[in-house]
């Protein structure tokens, strides 16, 4: 399983949802029913995939592909 | 029987500790083992007993919590952006507990405040300088990693929502907490 698969499964798993819901154009804020739970997420995906995301690159996330972009961007080759 | 703006004071205080406490919990569930998670885990325990001592306090007054919707720290990723790391987070976490021991010490000013109210406040602050505390220490120990000026801007960026929120509320809670404010003056 490659970076953005690993990504994308964890994303279901955190969230609960079916994998099926995880698609790239899902909007993140349609997938959580706060605000607090999708910033749970976004350090929970941090603290596992072991990378650093910055407010300017939050400012530019709204779906999940560009979410799984942007984990697979900051991941050790 | 209690008056009707403490009441909705005393349960809006329950509220914030209750989200507070959700919120930190699962940080300190998330976070690797490490001081912060330590840290982090202490302050989610402090956040839910004062969850309860507010529940018991408002019993003692002969009053049931009332069930309120969205609380203030709700409020903060709409106006400053959601915190996008942990050193983020710690930094709008300061902010807010700096405005809860504001909140707090004003409380404790207000005239005829009823002893369990007073007691609870007491109790509770404590706790509160020390979540200030070992916050500024993790953000100190963080100046490496993430740069000192970087730091300074993103507090001072949670610092203004926070003003902002606080502004909010107060506009649209103004009357609840008109005695509190009567008693800044």
């Amino acid at each position: 399983m490659n970076n953005k698969e690993q990504a994308r499964k964890r994303i279901g798993e955190i969230l609960e949802q079916a994998p099926e819901a995880i698609v790239d154009d899902a909007v993140l804020t349609s997938l959580v029913n706060s605000s607090f739970l999708l910033v749970e997420l976004v350090i929970e995906l941090q603290e596992e995939f072991d990378v650093r995301f910055h407010q300017a690159d939050m400012n530019e996330v709204s779906t999940v592909g560009q979410l799984i972009d942007l984990i697979d961007s900051r991941m050790k080759p | 029987m209690i008056d009707e703006n403490l009441h909705w004071v005393l349960s809006f205080y329950r509220s914030s500790e209750i989200s507070g406490a959700l919120f930190f919990g699962e940080l300190a569930r998330i976070l690797r083992p490490s001081a912060i998670q330590q840290d982090m885990t202490r302050h989610f325990a402090d956040e839910a007993n004062h969850a309860r001592y507010w529940t018991d306090c408002l019993q003692s007054l002969g009053a049931e919590p009332l069930k309120l919707g969205r609380v203030y720290q709700d409020q903060y990723v709409s106006a400053a952006g959601m915190p996008a790391n942990i050193m983020e987070i710690l930094a709008i976490t300061q902010v807010f507990e700096k405005r809860v021991v504001a909140q707090y010490s004003l409380h404790l000013k207000t005239p005829n405040i009823p002893t369990e109210v007073r007691e609870t406040l007491d109790k509770i602050m404590d706790d509160e300088h020390w979540h200030i505390e070992w916050i500024r220490e993790a953000l100190i120990g963080m100046q490496d990693d993430y740069g000192e000026d970087h730091i300074k801007e993103t507090q001072k960026r949670f610092m203004e929502a926070d003003r902002e929120v606080y502004k909010k509320t107060i506009l649209e809670h103004g009357q609840r907490v008109g005695d509190l404010r009567l008693a800044s003056r």
